[in-house]
């Protein structure tokens, strides 16, 4: 065997590219992935009306899910099982329910604002629905752990706005 | 076009505009914390103050930042990218460049700005699954694979194809961001168009209108000067590989000159 002393073929140059932007463009990627997962693939991030998780309780008990409604006047701030609560009903398009919402509450948290709770439905009642003015008392209610507020688009003065946020109307 | 063989980016008329631009930012700053009302009304039935209260305040800056980094900016960006694959004009590449730079970094402030004036009004520093929130961020994490395209050393045309492909495709994410809050109103916080159903008035909607006209007013003296940079660095870039062709043409004379 001789040693092929001839200088080997130089290979042709490539263009060199820097590695730090593509492993930017790789995670990137990988990110517009995740979020879009977690986007479409959470059935719990959307929004149930009031209406429609009463329609479906059946359905929904054992599950967590999200509903927005409005606050109705009556808010009875107290503790379940040692934590703090607050327990007001909250109504849409005329269906009302009941809710023990554990922890502090939005800041904006009023009636007549609506809110977006997380939570799941349980049966029974509790001791504080009896003061509530407007109290479904149907043997179930929501217990949530997770509250935002959904403002409207309304900017303009008093005597101009929309009182939309009254549209369910208070129970008689 | 411009004082090119200064290197500078600025020019008489660009400065009146830097300048017409900070004064215009000053006053909207008065106007947005000063002198406008907070957000306040009375509940028709409870009778109680409802309402955003100061935190509305950073809608003035937020809702311009907003149509400008998510919607302007990138279609401009697009635009200039088409304009670019029909052209084949670097002027183009620059351009689109300049848009989609400026248009990221308000990109990334409408997210960090609205999750600031979501903690008061929502509860919430930031909400997975809103889809408005989501697009956007979406189209700022393309927004950055657009940039980071670019660091890739190539071929100039090669990478501008490129970035003007990624850039279209971003765009597609535009008109999803716009209509998001009406075709999965059950996946969103965020309202609805206050200004398309003119739900504003008075000093509200004018120092909004003057937000509006101020960043735009911003976006385009920042366009301007991140353009005249990149065309600065291009000219930079074709003047180096103009020297060094030159001087390897120098080298193989004085060589050819030597042997003979």
């Amino acid at each position: 065997m001789t040693d092929d002393l001839a200088p080997s073929p130089t290979r042709p140059e490539r263009a060199k590219r820097r590695r730090g932007p593509i492993a930017v463009i790789v995670l990137l990627l990988i990110a517009v992935a995740a979020v879009l997962f977690v986007t479409l693939g959470d059935a719990t991030l959307v929004f149930y009306e009031v209406n429609e998780v009463v329609e479906q309780r059946e359905e929904l008990v054992e599950k967590r899910f999200r509903v927005v409604g409005t606050p109705l006047p009556g808010i009875v701030e107290t503790s379940v099982d040692g934590e703090s609560a607050v327990i007001f009903t909250f109504c849409a398009a005329g269906t009302y329910a009941d809710v023990a919402h554990i922890g502090d509450p939005a800041e904006l948290f009023q009636p007549g604002v609506p809110v977006v709770l997380q939570g799941e439905w349980v049966s029974g009642s509790l001791l504080e629905f009896q003061t509530l003015p407007n109290a479904a008392r149907d043997g179930w209610y929501l217990l949530t752990d997770h509250m935002v507020v959904k403002h409207d688009n309304d900017y303009r003065t008093d005597q101009d706005r929309e009182t939309d946020i009254e549209s369910c109307g208070l129970k008689e | 076009m411009f004082k090119q063989n200064q290197g500078v980016t600025s020019s008489p008329k660009s400065r009146l505009l830097g300048f017409a631009t900070l004064l215009g930012l000053v006053t909207l700053f008065v106007f947005a914390f000063f002198l406008t009302d907070p957000d306040v009304r009375l509940h028709p039935t409870t009778g109680e103050e409802i309402g955003q209260f100061d935190a509305v305040r950073l809608l003035y800056l937020h809702v311009p930042m907003a149509i400008i980094g998510p919607y302007l900016a990138p279609l401009v960006g697009a635009v200039a990218s088409v304009g670019y694959l029909i052209k084949r004009t670097p002027w183009w590449d620059v351009t689109a460049n300049a848009a989609i730079e400026v248009g990221t970094i308000f990109c990334g402030l409408v997210l960090v700005q609205g999750s600031i004036w979501g903690r008061p009004v929502w509860n919430t520093w930031w909400e997975w699954g809103d889809v408005r929130i989501m697009t956007t961020l979406i189209l700022f994490l393309m927004l950055l694979g657009y940039l980071a395209l670019r660091r890739i050393v190539a071929d100039e045309h090669k990478q501008a194809r490129r970035s003007a492909i990624v850039a279209l495709v971003a765009a597609i994410n535009l008109p999803i961001i716009n209509r998001s809050v009406e075709w999965w109103e059950s996946r969103t916080l965020h309202q609805k168009s206050t200004l398309s159903e003119l739900k504003i008035e008075d000093l509200t909607f004018f120092t909004l209108m003057m937000g509006i006209v101020v960043f735009l007013m911003l976006f385009t003296w920042l366009v301007l000067h991140r353009f005249r940079l990149g065309w600065l660095e291009k000219e930079s870039l074709e003047q180096e590989a103009l020297t060094a062709i030159a001087e390897r043409r120098a080298e193989a004379t004085t060589n050819e000159e030597e042997t003979s």
